[in-house]
Order: C-alpha cells, then sequence, then structure tokens
C-alpha cells in the first residue's frame, strides 16, 4: 500500500504531467532507450544535487536581491555541469564523448530549472518544507518523475510512431496528444 | 518565394520553434490559456531571447562547447533582471499568476541550445533577421493558442466578454494544452508539407522515428 500511494505521490507532483516541465528534453531523448534512460539519470542527478544548492542559496540570499535567484540558481548549475563533465572524463575517458551528451543536454533546461523554482514556491508557501533534507528529496522525486515519464513514453514510442499513425500526427504531435491524455489521467488522480 | 525570403522565413514558418523544433512550449502548455499571459510572455520571450542572443554573439567561438553554454544561460540571467523589472509595472498580476514560468524563459533552449547551432553560424548581418523570425514564430502560436484556449475555456476574448454556446473547462488546464498543442502541430505539418509538395521542395516532417 505505501508503495502505491508513493507511485500516485509521484504521479501527482509529475513535473512533465503536472507542469509540462522538461517535454522538449524528453521528447529529444524518446528516439532512443538508453538515451531516454540516461538523461533522465542525469537530469535526477543535477535536480537532487541542483535543489540541495538552491537550499543555501535561498538560505544566503537575502529578499531584498530574489531577482538575483536565476542568475545564481544558474551559475549554481554551471558548477554542476563543470563538476560532473570533469567527474565523467576521470571517470573513463574512453566513453567520455558518449556520456557528455546527456550532460549537455540535462544541464540547462525546464526540468532542472523548473524544480529549483517549483520546491523553492513550495518552500515559501509551506514554510515546514523549507529544509536541507526537503528540498534534496524534493529533487530526487523529480527526477524519478522523469524517469516514470520517460518510461511511460517509451511503451507507447513505437506505436505513437508507427506507419498506422498519419504522416502529419506521427512522432511528435501523437506524443503530445498522448502525454496530454496521461496528464488528465493524473488530473483525476489529484 | 526566393531563396533569402525563405531562409529569413523559416523560423516562422518551415521550422516554427514551437511546432517544428518544440522549443519552449512549457509556457504555451500551461501558461497559453489567456491572451494577457500570452502577451506578458510574447514580451518577456522576446525581449530576453532577442538582447541574449545578440550579446552571447560577442563571445569567442573557440571557447568549449560547455563554457560557452554556461556563458549563455549567464548572459540570459543577467538580461531577465530587467525584463522582470519591467514587466513588473506593465504587467503586475500576470507576473505573479505565471509565477516560475517568467525565470524559465531565460533558460529557453532557443538561447541556451540553438543559438549556437543556428544562430552562431551565420553572420551577424543575417542573424538578426532570422533571430527576429524565430521570436515570431514562438509569439504567433502563443497568441493562436492563447486565443483559442481562452474562448473556448472561459468564453472570453482579452477578458472580454464573448457569445460562447459551449466552453471546455478542461482546455484551461495543462492536459488541454497538450492536446491542443499537438492538435496545432499535427494541423501545422500537413500544411507545410501541402506548401513543400506544390512547390516541389523536399524536407522532413520531424518524424523522429525515421518511419
Amino acid at each position: 500500500m505505501f508503495l502505491v500511494t508513493e507511485l500516485v505521490a509521484l504521479l501527482a507532483t509529475n513535473l512533465i504531467l503536472t507542469q509540462a516541465l522538461g517535454t522538449s528534453t524528453l521528447f529529444i531523448a524518446a528516439g532512443n532507450k538508453k538515451n531516454l534512460l540516461w538523461t533522465a539519470i542525469t537530469i535526477t542527478v543535477f535536480t537532487s544535487v541542483g535543489s540541495g544548492a538552491a537550499y543555501i542559496i535561498n538560505w544566503l540570499l537575502p529578499d531584498t536581491f530574489a531577482d538575483l535567484t536565476l542568475l545564481f540558481y544558474t551559475l549554481m548549475v554551471g558548477a554542476i555541469y563543470v563538476i560532473l563533465l570533469t567527474a565523467l572524463y576521470f571517470a573513463g575517458s574512453d566513453s567520455f564523448e558518449t556520456t557528455r551528451k546527456y550532460v549537455h543536454v540535462s544541464a540547462f533546461n525546464c526540468a532542472v530549472m523548473g524544480t529549483l523554482f517549483t520546491i523553492t514556491d513550495r518552500a515559501d508557501a509551506y514554510p515546514q518544507f523549507n529544509t536541507f533534507f526537503n528540498f534534496v528529496f524534493s529533487g530526487a522525486e523529480a527526477g524519478t518523475g522523469f524517469i516514470i515519464t520517460a518510461f511511460m513514453l517509451t511503451a507507447a514510442f513505437r506505436k505513437l510512431n508507427s506507419a498506422k499513425v498519419p504522416a502529419s500526427f506521427r512522432g511528435f504531435p501523437a506524443m503530445l496528444v498522448y502525454l496530454g491524455l496521461i496528464s488528465m489521467a493524473v488530473y483525476a488522480l489529484r | 518565394m526566393n531563396n533569402k525570403k525563405a531562409v529569413l522565413l523559416k523560423g516562422l514558418l518551415g521550422d516554427n520553434t514551437v511546432l517544428s523544433s518544440l522549443m519552449v512550449i512549457s509556457p504555451v502548455i500551461v501558461c497559453g490559456n489567456t491572451l494577457e499571459n500570452a502577451i506578458a510572455l510574447i514580451y518577456a520571450f522576446s525581449a530576453i531571447t532577442f538582447f541574449s542572443v545578440i550579446i552571447g554573439s560577442f563571445v569567442p567561438k573557440r571557447l568549449p562547447y560547455a563554457a560557452k553554454i554556461i556563458i549563455y544561460a549567464i548572459i540570459s540571467s543577467i538580461v531577465y533582471i530587467p525584463v522582470k523589472t519591467v514587466a513588473r509595472e506593465f504587467f503586475p498580476d500576470v507576473v505573479t499568476h505565471v509565477g516560475i514560468y517568467f525565470p524559465l524563459l531565460a533558460v529557453n533552449s532557443l538561447i541556451v541550445v540553438q543559438s549556437e547551432t543556428k544562430f552562431y553560424r551565420m553572420s551577424r548581418a543575417s542573424m538578426i533577421p532570422s533571430l527576429v523570425f524565430y521570436i515570431l514564430g514562438f509569439d504567433v502560436v502563443m497568441i493562436v493558442t492563447s486565443f483559442i484556449r481562452e474562448l473556448l475555456t472561459y468564453g472570453t476574448i482579452n477578458g472580454k466578454l464573448v457569445d460562447a454556446d459551449t466552453l471546455i473547462s478542461g482546455l484551461g488546464l495543462p492536459f488541454g494544452g497538450f492536446i491542443l498543442l499537438g492538435l496545432m502541430c499535427g494541423i501545422y505539418r500537413k500544411v507545410r508539407s501541402v506548401i513543400r509538395r506544390d512547390s516541389g521542395e523536399t524536407g522532413g516532417d520531424g518524424n523522429v522515428s525515421g518511419n
């Protein structure tokens, strides 16, 4: 029962299905199952680590400088981007050519930045969420939600791109309508 | 249509920012449900993208890819500050209502990724008009989507009540945005393929599977 409740919660707070964040990235990676999985995992790393760092930025940045939040988040995501690329380079320079593309795709997009702003907004609205642990947990939860949606899209990918779908609607348009229908189902769960 | 004109109009018609490349779709899906939201987002997107891409074109080309991406994102985050200040003066309610989608416009893929692969490969003289048409591509889709959704969801046009018999409240929600954008995307591709066939042009339909 705990797993069912958690799954429903993950779907109900899913950033793609409820806020359309990271949809473009999902579609770019959708062409290949391996790409999709690694992109989703890399985005989870960015959202989890980034959310922890966002908590620290929010804590240090006075309210009067709130307009600088985006700039500081960008600098922080940039730092994670460089650290991750460096780590991947030293972890295996042979596979670096393959792995770095996931970092490039995942660093600056709506899924990562949207997660940071969504968690910050929630912490402002509900002060009990304003803890370092909650930020990291929510970041990881957002990334996991991305992985779940990636699997949902992968399951239907072949059919949405099959010759049975009219040529004009094959691919992206069919995927948008498909995500819309899942989003509608998730809306009913909330 | 001569070749130069076709290249210029590519961002608006042939390779529309939203309908063809599926860039910057989150604000269209979530916030593009009233014309008031659309106008504020069009202003912010146009100003942030135009100035960020122009300033970013002065970044040295020899820098590593990752460094350039970070610099472009920093530039747009700085451009975002005065744009938001002005928006707060002219659209105070919308800025609050749009919430997180306002800062997200500053990290849109047209600035962060596509500038490197599209605009910075052109001379500055041809880049500026091309950039304007890519921005207009977003603006037109935003206006059309918002008009349809506001009319069918609330029975209003820019907040003014009109005589609409059938209202579909779900169209104003994100899932309505997904479905409407998917349908618009399919219609756009159909129209584009008919125009290309008539003019004897060749080109892909954006199919991601290769089928």
